[in-house]
């Protein structure tokens, strides 16, 4: 409890400065909306866009003029700040001992090196949690002045669930990274990159059928705004290979990280 | 009882190496000094037996349990002074002592004022804001919070003022006189002469030696300079000196053997200067090969 507690605060700065960057996405997003909000001609300007560029942004599926197809587009930038974030801090958690060399202490206390894990992720997991509510929360208040109907709550509750799904497989992934490398400078930096690297997988995925099947290896397809806007509920196989996922890497962390050397 | 037994120790770091088939035991209620020149293998076998890091091959054991199974246990009556203190920056330094104690069963008030009075830390200072011998203070409080019955100290006294590292030594002789085994790291004979009363000497990774303290100092060499004028080098060719130069008109030389002998024999002399002083390190480890 005491090591949860201590993270806890000691994460917090990073939570708040996360949640005010997605405060103000959100608001100046909003803020833009209001330019096309109801525009028919609005409508043929994006129609008009190469066909490659609307597979990329996923506007094929959305209809940009109105709230819901507007927090269709959104879904994109909450995914990844939800990924970046979560996959940081997983990461971060746990190696930041040994970048600031206070393993010498903190492991030096009676606690096994699992319960030290468990305690952190589950902080890490604390932070994730708030920072969704906080996405969702503040969408909520943002877009009161466009009169959203209940559809829109329902779509929204759903992206905030698949966000949330989000955060956990990259939450799982960053403790991992941060438990199995011994170099604590690469977990960060190769969390980014698994990051950008299936994001751009989900991207190619769309854009050309020849590397379709690449979808099936991205969470950015598994939890994609237009499949959840059309099927209205999270895709069940996807659910199911997003906590293999979890799983997985979470044995992984906690195997590896009982067994190496610490990095003093 | 043996508080530490280690058998055939060894550790690798990749190719590199750590320390090679080290083996030595360590008693209840004994100041074991631990020494070597950096880079011997002193630091890699304290985290070995914290578990830290784990053995290529051999075993540690610590209060009789092995030391790769029984970390937290074993860790639960360990106090650790590591070389190099860090904690957390952004804490002050009364709370990072109450978030240690807080791993531990018992009430450390009391105690953790009286050590952090005897030691003169300032309590409501942040961590980050610290001098790295007032680091060293908060280690010393932190490792000795919560009564251990095992103390590691790794080269406890580099930071610290002559006045802290006596005001330290009584400490750890206090602990030691209520039966706290203490395993002392450290590249300076000096100190470990006046605490320990054993001492395993390392070097390249391997113990050379584990004596006590008293027939470590009877084979002791001493270094002697002596500046005299018209003195020859001749002049100490005598048994017990060995390694006999002359450098800017003083000639120096090791010696061993009755220490009054020798000082009669130099005060024979017209002298301009002499030192005695104790070898270095490297010196003793000359010796060692021979």
């Amino acid at each position: 409890m005491n090591i949860f507690l201590r993270e806890l605060k000691a994460n917090l700065k990073s939570l708040l400065i996360w949640s005010f960057i997605i405060v103000l996405l959100i608001l100046i997003a909003v803020f833009k909306f209001s330019a096309f909000a109801g525009d028919p001609e609005m409508l043929k300007i994006l129609d008009s866009m190469p066909p490659a560029v609307m597979d990329a942004m996923n506007m094929n599926a959305f209809n940009l003029t109105t709230l819901i197809g507007f927090y269709g587009i959104m879904f994109l930038y909450f995914g990844l700040m939800g990924a970046f974030a979560a996959a940081m801090w997983g990461s971060d958690i746990i190696s930041k001992e040994e970048r600031d060399k206070t393993v010498e202490f903190s492991l030096v206390l009676p606690v096994s090196r699992s319960r030290v894990v468990t305690a952190k992720a589950l902080a890490a997991l604390v932070n994730c949690i708030a920072f969704d509510l906080i996405t969702w929360g503040f969408s909520v208040v943002a877009v009161q002045s466009y009169k959203p109907d209940q559809a829109f709550y329902d779509f929204l509750a759903l992206e905030m669930q698949a966000m949330f799904m989000m955060e956990l497989i990259f939450l799982a992934i960053g403790l991992m990274l941060g438990c199995v490398l011994k170099k604590y400078k690469s977990s960060g930096s190769t969390a980014t990159g698994i990051i950008l690297a299936t994001y751009f997988m989900s991207v190619i995925a769309s854009m050309n059928e020849n590397f379709e099947f690449l979808k099936h290896f991205t969470p950015f397809h598994y939890y994609d705004a237009g499949n959840l806007f059309r099927s209205g509920q999270l895709n069940t196989t996807y659910l199911g290979v997003s906590v293999a996922i979890i799983v997985a890497a979470l044995i992984a962390a906690y195997w590896v990280y009982n067994k190496r050397d610490l990095y003093i | 009882m043996s508080v530490i037994e280690v058998s055939h120790l060894t550790k690798f770091y990749g190719k590199s190496r750590g320390i090679v088939d080290v083996s030595f035991n360590v008693e209840e209620g004994e100041i074991f000094g631990f020494i070597g020149p950096n880079g011997a293998g002193k630091s890699t076998t304290i985290r070995l037996l914290l578990s830290l890091i784990h053995p290529t091959s051999g075993t540690g054991k610590v209060f009789g349990l092995d030391v790769t199974k029984h970390g937290p246990e074993i860790r639960r009556s360990i106090g650790y002074l590591p070389s190099e203190v860090f904690y957390y920056e952004g804490m002050k330094v009364i709370d990072l002592l109450k978030y240690s104690a807080s791993f531990y069963e018992g009430n450390f008030t009391e105690r953790m004022k009286y050590l952090s009075e005897l030691m003169e830390l300032e309590m409501n200072r942040r961590i980050s804001d610290l001098s790295f011998g007032n680091k060293k203070k908060v280690g010393i409080v932190q490792g000795l919070l919560h009564n251990p019955k095992l103390l590691f100290l790794d080269e406890p006294t580099s930071g610290l003022d002559p006045l802290m590292q006596r005001k330290f030594f009584d400490l750890i002789r206090e602990e030691n006189k209520r039966g706290v085994t203490v395993f002392f790291s450290s590249h300076i004979l000096g100190e470990v002469q006046r605490l320990c009363n054993r001492v395993g000497i390392i070097r390249e990774g391997s113990m050379v030696e584990i004596s006590d303290i008293r027939s470590l100092q009877q084979n002791n060499y001493k270094k002697i300079s002596v500046t005299a004028s018209g003195l020859t080098p001749e002049f100490f060719d005598t048994p017990g000196v060995t390694n006999v130069q002359t450098e800017n008109g003083s000639v120096n030389f090791f010696f061993k053997g009755d220490i009054n002998a020798m000082v009669q024999k130099v005060s024979s002399l017209k002298l301009d200067d002499v030192t005695i002083e104790e070898p270095t390190l490297e010196e003793i480890f000359m010796h060692y090969y021979e």
